[in-house]
């Protein structure tokens, strides 16, 4: 039962995941890429990882999401009539034929290696309380990686300073804004 | 559930692979930046799938935790750059009135 489901969300994963690539209005795309992010929540799930499949849902179905699509919105881009023209022609047959050659390679590598290297048997059972208890992660957070936490905390602060500086209009009267 | 680690390799494989394809493909950024966030996504499957085989593994002493940890900062790092990506893209929109990347090619010649 619960492979059955892992297969048919692999499947809607990767479904989806063509959505994202192949549709032609970004708010098609957006919600293709959200179907793809629960699939994998879903997925996390039954691979025994209970907390980065509510962090995926969280972060990625809740912030990241609603990002996309407020800048889509604010851009107004949803219009079909505003579609970029030129995907039409970036999906010419060239283009589309090296591109699916390469992934093509790329993904027969990934499977080649994958058959090649020693097969790990599952030799236990899954713990009960799932592979990332909240309990094991803050040891290991606060413990071995406190550094790296730490520089994370950085990145965050410099990118919102970051964000504000890149996405505010230009006021000064020095420079004559235009509009 | 007992399926093989090696499949969920397999399946952040494919959805990489998917993720490069509309990469190289689209011309619009918002869906390109889209497609990043995918290939991150298959980059955290493999994290876990690796960290899922080492803890049923016999002879595991407890469960792999580095895949979750790093899993996280991935998921931070992706929130990052979806942050950065769209600040850049409302900036660009501001100059060029556009969101195609054809029409950004100044340093191309």
């Amino acid at each position: 039962m619960a492979n059955a489901l892992f297969y048919l969300m692999a499947l809607l994963s990767v479904a989806s995941a063509l959505g994202v690539v192949l549709a032609k209005n970004p708010i098609q795309c957006v919600l293709s890429l959200l179907g793809s992010f629960f699939c994998l929540a879903t997925i996390y799930l039954l691979a025994g990882f209970q907390f980065i499949a509510a962090a995926q849902i969280l972060v990625y179905g809740g912030a990241i999401m609603v990002l996309f699509l407020f800048v889509i919105m604010l851009l107004n881009l949803g219009d079909p009539g505003t579609a970029d023209k030129t995907d039409a022609r970036m999906f010419s047959r060239p283009n589309v034929a090296a591109v699916v050659v390469v992934a093509a390679l790329l993904l027969g590598v990934a499977v080649y290696a994958v058959k090649l290297s020693p097969v790990v048997h599952a030799a236990q059972e899954l713990p009960e309380r799932g592979i990332d208890t909240v309990h094991g992660l803050a040891g290991e957070m606060f413990g071995r990686y406190l550094l790296p936490f730490e520089a994370v905390s950085l990145l965050l602060l410099a990118t919102a300073i970051a964000v504000v500086v890149l996405a505010k209009r230009e006021r000064s009267p020095k420079r004559g804004a235009k509009s | 559930m007992t399926v093989p680690s090696e499949h969920l390799l397999i399946l952040a494989g494919i959805l990489f692979a998917v993720g490069a394809a509309g990469f190289f493909l689209r011309r619009n950024v918002i869906v390109v930046l889209m497609c990043i966030e995918l290939m991150l996504n298959a980059a955290n499957l493999s994290f876990l799938a690796a960290s899922r085989m080492h803890t049923l593994k016999a002879g595991a002493l407890g469960p792999a935790l580095e895949g979750p940890i790093f899993a996280i900062f991935v998921i931070v790092i992706a929130a990052v750059e979806a942050a950065v990506g769209l600040a850049l893209v409302i900036a660009l929109y501001r100059n060029r009135q556009s969101v195609n990347l054809e029409d950004v090619s100044d340093l191309k010649d």
